[in-house]
């Protein structure tokens, strides 16, 4: 069992500090945006980083809850974040299976081009697109950006789940084979129980990607009905002018159904652990 | 298990294709302007249009954002405008994002999908997409041309006017705080400092009290655009920077630039400037709470800083003149945004009489009630609206009468784009004038 | 029996139960090959298309060679763009490192594990526009920084960390790597999670101590997932920094911060009517980050062979 020698002890305890030092770091964000989100917009600008001095805003939370219309955005941002999501997992598991277990012809060469579409940034490829897009009369229509998200991630995607998938071990695919499963019922029932934390580490990350997506649905997505959150919060401060607590309380807002996402998820990742699953 | 399988992807396919309608369904194709009608000029016909506005510094305030749409002032406007005119219904697209508004206006002409106005920054934003606006010149009701001010922010230099300037000229000044000021011994209101010696001697007095004459953020030059480029324009004429820019003169013969970069940075060196204005990310919040005595500022930033200090306690005054100036006792400003009117639209007439009704007295009276600038017209004047004499935003009606257009919005993009990322450097001494203006005549010639 | 990642792949000989293999593969790749190929290729084919011409956005599109590209690499700029983005690569195998550290330790369920797993991902959930703001007022002259280093002796004055681009570098170096460790811990612990955990035990019972048991067999067995954590990080840090350097230094002072891909947003969208040379500027950088990544492939490759 472990050791409990002193310098085993003192070790322990230097770690601990760290990591709550670590911790408090990434904590600190949420605190700053939420300690802003109640102060004054006078108050603010006196003071952007400490507690609030006057009587606490929370206003600006109900505001954006009944005339901002947040749970409206959310609805849009939501149709958008899950249907990205679910489209990444029928179109990549199938993929990386393929590119992780079977040699096909131009399987290699496939595989570097798709990932070579990652290497421009989306600033040039978005006006053509957009332009295609238009004339196919697909804007201001949720499916344009789940559309576009779906070639953004998909890359990704497909190599973290061919990453991941490379580990499951060939004896399991090999003895289904034998046990007479086709190719799509081991796909079903073997790579995707085992492939579990590829598939729920591609939920939270593509999730909350397209959740915080501000460039492409700001193009993509003109109509106020249509707009996702994180578009409508960025109007609110300018260059000159702004209300910086009231977006704050947006923002920790729209922070919320993310971490609800990874929460739930990041269990999977360690839980999905299949081990001896096999035997 | 096969069927079950399949059964599964069965359901998911469905799923997506349900889901794929509805969105598809969901769409009306709003963004192209109404569907073709003749020309539509005749009163009668039923006529729609799409007008993008710009959701910040523009006609929507985030105030209003806290309420209903139905609420906000160009709603209203657009229902006022409505009434009057019955047959034409006004769709309002609210762009999230102005500097973004502009290439997308680009790329929604090239698809054929362009609103038939939209709200653009003035000056070179407005001329790189000459290509994709109409020349109203020849369509504008002389009553407008007459009480309304800005026109040069939206006039090419080959003389096309594309829209109109939206009700909003900003006016560059150094904001100051009263108490701050009187401390010093100083009396801004009825002695400013209008010479570079006055106001070197004014920061002395306030560095020896303690505090920071100047402050400022000028990662991005702000205080060069706001106040510098005044000085620049003032020594060389805006024709003569507008010449360096298209080649025919050079920005390293431009003494006007050395003089004005050379006191920009001379204030730096004596310390009248925030040491780290190169990376501070802050000076808003040191000026509201008391720790500086001015910082250069535009109009619409008075709200804030009077709901932080308090009225009674915001100063403003003018950027000191330089010697041997042309232009004297005058600022930099002018509509930093505008309104065009789309080649591509179907209702030109439409379209100006809306933008004629949205600049019109009673209009711009009613946007004056929800958010103070200073307007463009000349027949809406700071007693019209009720302003306090004496008060920071009375002042700046006062100098919205001699202003220098932005010269940072004069110059040509890749000029502009060299301009603001270099001229940092030369505050900080971290360049000299002279290769700063070496690589401005390189953009130009590129 | 120890499991390791094989490379092993079915699909290779011609019987019918191979070539059978082989369709049903090709197959499984074809919808999301197509989804890409139809959204992105035509607008990457336009983009290096645009990049040999002068277009402005609009109808201004001539022909005009390779003058974008002669522009962009003769200047200095183009060394000084690229040799920043190399630096700022500095933060993978920080990133990295850090992440194995504290992936391992929260695999083996140190003191509060479990909240640290939901802590360390937020800065991934926060947008990067508002953590940018942060970073510039903790580096300021008066943040908190200064006044910890000032506290603890390291330094007498404080210091203007983003005046500079010798001190600008390494701070966003830094920010990078805190914002990316916790995306770097969930990867990690994904990976590790398919391995067996009696390895783990089994190992620790033979007596390994932490360091031997992360190097000597962790490390080998994450092996592929290691890969994927350091090429997206790369590629991460060549094309999506704009957001961070846009609200910490906007490039400057100068262009001393400034990256390829902040560089191709300027010319592109930011007062841009050069979306010709903006193009040119994202065919440079696609070529860059293709050597480099194949390059990081073929080390990767080989080091799995080598320990696998």
């Amino acid at each position: 069992m472990k050791k409990k020698t002193p310098m085993a002890r003192l070790g322990r305890a230097v770690i601990f500090i760290v990591l709550v030092a670590l911790a408090l770091t990434f904590l600190y964000p949420l605190f700053f945006m939420f300690s802003n989100s109640l102060k004054t917009l006078g108050g603010y600008y006196r003071d952007p980083f400490g507690l609030p001095k006057e009587a606490l805003e929370w206003n600006n939370f109900f505001i954006m809850i009944r005339q901002f219309k947040i749970f409206k955005l959310f609805g849009n941002t939501l149709i958008v974040s899950l249907a990205t999501v679910i489209g990444l997992i029928v179109f990549g598991v199938p993929a990386s299976y393929a590119f992780s277990k079977v040699r096909f012809p131009g399987g290699d060469a496939l595989y570097f081009a798709i990932l070579a579409t990652l290497f421009i940034p989306v600033q040039v490829t978005i006006i053509p697109m957009y332009v295609t897009f238009a004339k196919l009369k697909l804007v201001d229509n949720f499916f344009s950006v789940i559309l576009a998200n779906w070639a953004a991630f998909l890359p990704e995607t497909i190599m973290l789940m061919t990453a991941m998938f490379k580990s499951i071990p060939n004896a399991l695919l090999e003895a289904a084979e034998i046990d007479g499963c086709n190719y799509l019922q081991r796909l079903l029932h073997i790579i995707v129980p085992m492939g579990r934390p590829a598939i729920s580490l591609t939920v939270i990350i593509f999730f909350i990607n397209s959740w915080n997506d501000l460039f492409t649905p700001m193009i993509l997505l003109k109509s106020t009905e249509k707009r996702t959150v994180i578009v409508a919060l960025s109007s609110l401060v300018g260059r000159y002018s702004g209300d910086p607590p009231f977006q704050y309380a947006g923002l920790l807002l729209s922070a919320i159904p993310a971490l609800i996402i990874y929460i739930i998820f990041q269990k999977r990742i360690i839980d999905g652990m299949s081990m001896g699953a096999v035997k | 298990m096969k069927r079950k399988v399949k059964q599964v992807i069965a359901l998911l396919l469905c799923i997506f294709l349900i889901g794929g309608l509805t969105a598809c369904g969901g769409s009306s194709g709003g963004e192209a302007s109404s569907t073709a009608e003749g020309e539509g000029a005749a009163s009668g016909e039923k006529v729609e249009l799409t007008v993008w506005i710009n959701g910040k510094d523009s006609y929507i305030s985030p105030d209003e954002q806290k309420k209903p749409e139905e609420e906000w002032y160009i709603n209203q406007a657009i229902a006022r405008f409505e009434e009057k005119y019955p047959n034409i219904t006004v769709k309002m697209i609210v762009s999230a994002d102005g500097e973004t508004a502009h290439q997308q206006f680009k790329a929604d002409e090239l698809a054929g999908t362009a609103p038939d106005m939209a709200n653009l920054w003035t000056g070179q934003y407005t001329y790189q997409l000459e290509d994709a606006c109409l020349d109203i010149k020849d369509m504008i009701p002389a009553e407008d041309k007459e009480n309304i001010l800005g026109w040069d922010a939206v006039t090419t230099p080959s003389g096309k006017i594309l829209g109109y300037p939206t009700s909003d000229n900003q006016v560059c000044f150094f904001m100051y705080n009263k108490k701050i000021i009187e401390e010093c011994g100083l009396d801004f209101e009825n002695n400013p400092p209008r010479t570079t010696e006055e106001f070197d001697a004014a920061c002395e007095a306030i560095k020896a009290k303690g505090y920071t004459p100047i402050v400022t953020d000028e990662a991005f030059p702000w205080f060069g655009c706001f106040i510098m480029n005044y000085w620049w324009a003032q020594l060389s004429g805006v024709d003569r920077i507008v010449a360096n820019c298209d080649g025919t003169q050079k920005f390293a013969d431009d003494e006007g630039l050395f003089k004005a970069a050379g006191y920009y940075r001379s204030l730096m060196e004596k310390g009248y400037i925030n040491e780290d204005a190169l990376t501070s990310a802050d000076s808003f919040n040191r000026f509201t709470s008391g720790q500086a005595a001015m910082t250069p500022q535009v109009s619409s930033a008075v709200g804030d800083a009077e709901a932080a200090l308090g009225a009674e306690n915001l100063g403003a005054i003018l950027p000191p003149d330089m010697d041997g100036a042309s232009i004297t006792g005058g600022t930099i400003g002018g509509p930093g945004q505008d309104i065009v009117v789309s080649a591509s639209t179907k209702h030109p007439q439409e379209c100006i009489q809306f933008l004629s009704y949205l600049n019109s007295k009673e209009e711009i009276m009613e946007f004056e009630k929800v958010q103070t600038k200073v307007s463009t017209r000349k027949d809406v004047t700071a007693e019209d609206l009720n302003i306090q004499e004496g008060t920071a935003t009375a002042k700046l009606f006062e100098y919205s009468n001699n202003m220098v257009f932005w010269v940072d919005n004069t110059l040509t993009s890749d000029v502009c784009a060299e301009f603001t990322q270099l001229l940092s450097m030369v505050l900080g001494g971290q360049m000299s004038i002279e290769d700063f203006a070496a690589d401005l005549d390189n953009a130009a010639a590129g | 029996m120890a499991q390791k990642e094989t490379d092993k792949k079915t699909g290779s000989g011609t019987g019918k139960l191979a070539r059978n293999q082989r369709i049903c593969a090709v197959l499984s790749v074809i919808p999301a090959a197509l989804i890409i190929a139809s959204v992105k290729a035509w607008p990457i084919i336009q983009t290096v298309w645009h990049s040999f011409t002068n277009w402005d956005g609009l109808y201004k599109n001539d022909f005009v060679g390779l003058a974008n590209y002669r522009t962009f690499i003769s200047t200095g700029l183009f060394s000084k763009l690229l040799g920043n983005s190399l630096f700022l690569l500095i933060s993978v195998p920080a990133q990295v490192l850090i992440g194995i550290l504290v992936a391992v330790l929260l695999y083996e369920k140190t003191a509060g594990w479990k909240a640290f797993r939901s802590i360390y991902y937020i800065p991934q959930i926060i947008s990067l526009v508002i953590l940018g703001y942060l970073f510039k007022s903790m580096f300021s002259q008066n943040g908190p920084i200064n006044q910890i280093l000032m506290l603890l002796g390291f330094i007498k004055t404080p210091v203007e960390w983003l005046a500079k681009g010798t001190t600008a570098l390494p701070v966003l170096t830094i920010c990078i790597t805190w914002y990316s460790v916790g995306w770097q811990v969930i990867m990690i612990l994904g990976g590790m999670s398919s391995i067996d955990p009696q390895v783990f035990e089994a190992a620790k019972i033979d007596g390994a101590n932490f360091f031997t048991r992360i190097f000597k067999i962790i490390i080998p067995m994450i092996s592929s997932t290691l890969t994927y954590c350091v090429v997206m990080s790369v590629v991460w840090t060549f094309t999506s920094l704009f957001s961070l350097i846009y609200s910490m230094t906007n490039g400057g002072p100068g262009y001393e911060t400034m990256t390829l891909d902040y560089m191709v947003y300027a010319r592109s969208f930011l007062k841009g009517d050069q979306f010709g040379f903006a193009c040119a500027v994202a065919v440079v950088l696609l070529i860059i980050v293709m050597i480099i990544t194949f390059i990081n492939l073929r080390i990767s490759k080989a080091a799995e062979k080598e320990w696998g």
